[in-house]
């Protein structure tokens, strides 16, 4: 029988909001899928999107990007920025050939602890369709 | 081009003092190619010239010449670098410029509205096994190739190198001095990006995989690209090492995401990594993909506003969000 595909998603969240809302959802004993490996920063504007290429290269199938709701980011434009970058590098990424549904991005605020969970599964599951990542292979 | 008008000009400016040299075009090499000319006395303005030969970009001399090493007693904020510049090239500058990574103090700019230059692949190609220097004008259309005692016409598309077929911006945007007249601008068009665009992801996924497995990674499109002056370059730096500097599909790829979105937003479009590049690979149309979608996002065009903000330290309450969760 073949090995279930299990991916590996690699999700950078904000200090402020995400972070927090991920430690909600396990303190909320909300159940979501163990797929997510997460990186904590101060900020999605500090995201460069070479941090994606560098885990897509080491193995990532797909990236989730988090921060807070547009207007309440903790540096005040920090999430405007990364969307204006996140935007551009999806657009090129579907250019060379990957789904730019690989590199998703959400607003979870600090109290958002069941809407993390709803977007794990939801990434979780588009990346189960999609498929290993070939394009980075050797 | 008056060849004549262009070395008056050029002297009036090396005479003015404080200018420690000029930046142009010679034609010292054999053959097809064009040298670049760093002039600092009148005699070195006798062998400045513009034919539709010069097809490298200068801006790129000039951002290493800001690093040189001074001679002795001069001072470097006080020196000027006058510098030749087509259409292209003036927008490279306007997009330094607006960079602030020269001042425009310290840049004497001589504009020359360019007509298209000529692919030296091409121009060699069609004339294999010549060596002797040549001397190219352009008349009604046509090439004027001369070698030695023959000259031959050639039509003009035929040479014509590709970037120059879709520029859009022929004529200086930035400059002091003006030499020649401005020439008609052509549409700009974005079918080859297009092209791409229509594949499905799976065709797309080949499409690059077969061209970025040829590149050897020399990044000598790096190096030729003028926008590409970064003191210290991602792709040197070892901690954290962002891109692997191994020759395979995996990094090679990481490495062609990178150079391509580096230049997002900021390419003037000159084609120089494309025309040093050694296995021919179409950087112009990562470029270009780059160039049209930051027009439809964010209304943004590279280099053509010196006050212009860099495309990604400004923001719109408005930009796109669909994808976001």
């Amino acid at each position: 029988m073949l090995k279930k595909f299990d991916p590996n998603i690699v999700a950078f969240l904000c200090n402020w909001c995400s972070y927090a809302g991920a430690d909600l959802t396990g303190t909320s004993h909300f159940h979501y899928p163990e797929n997510l490996r997460a990186v904590r920063v101060m900020c999605t504007g500090r995201i460069n999107p070479l941090f994606a290429v560098a885990a897509f290269r080491q193995g990532a199938d797909g990236v989730l990007i988090s921060g807070c709701h547009p207007g309440e980011c903790h540096y005040m434009q920090g999430n405007y920025l990364a969307r204006r970058k996140i935007t551009l590098f999806r657009n090129l990424m579907e250019f060379v050939g990957i789904s730019p549904e690989r590199l998703r991005m959400s607003w979870v605020s600090a109290s958002e602890g069941k809407k993390f969970a709803d977007v794990v599964k939801e990434v979780t599951n588009k990346i189960k369709e999609l498929g290993p990542l070939s394009a980075f292979e050797e | 081009m008056d060849n004549q008008r262009f070395r008056d000009e050029a002297k009036r400016i090396l005479s003015e003092g404080n200018v420690r040299c000029l930046i142009g075009y010679s034609k010292d090499a054999a053959g097809f190619r064009v040298s670049p000319l760093f002039a600092r006395t009148e005699g070195d303005v006798e062998r400045l010239l513009f034919s539709p030969l010069c097809n490298i970009s200068l801006v790129n001399y000039l951002t290493l010449e800001k690093g040189a090493l001074l001679e002795s007693g001069a001072r470097a904020e006080e020196e000027k670098i006058a510098i030749v510049a087509r259409g292209c090239d003036s927008r490279a500058l306007c997009q330094i410029l607006a960079e602030k990574g020269i001042s425009r103090e310290r840049l004497i700019v001589l504009g020359v509205p360019c007509p298209g230059v000529i692919d030296l692949s091409r121009i060699e190609a069609r004339f294999q096994g010549r060596r002797e220097c040549a001397e190219v004008t352009e008349e009604g259309g046509a090439y004027l190739v001369r070698l030695g005692n023959d000259s031959y016409a050639v039509p003009k598309e035929e040479l014509l190198a590709e970037h120059c077929k879709r520029c859009s911006f022929p004529n200086p945007l930035v400059y002091d001095v003006l030499l020649g007249e401005p020439v008609a601008q052509r549409k700009p068009s974005y079918e080859d990006v297009m092209a791409v665009e229509a594949m499905t992801l799976e065709e797309k996924e080949k499409f690059w995989k077969e061209i970025f497995g040829r590149c050897l990674r020399c990044y000598a499109c790096r190096n030729a690209c003028p926008l590409c002056y970064c003191d210290e370059c991602v792709l040197e730096r070892l901690s954290p090492q962002w891109i692997q500097r191994s020759v395979n599909g995996g990094d090679n790829l990481s490495f062609h995401l990178a150079r391509a979105y580096h230049l997002a937003g900021r390419c003037a479009g000159c084609g120089e990594c494309e025309r040093v590049c050694p296995v021919n690979l179409p950087l112009m149309l990562l470029n270009r993909k780059m160039e049209k979608d930051m027009q439809a996002l964010f209304g943004h065009t590279a280099g053509t506003d010196v006050e212009q903000k860099p495309v990604f330290s400004t923001f719109d309450r408005k930009d796109p969000e669909d994808f976001i969760l």
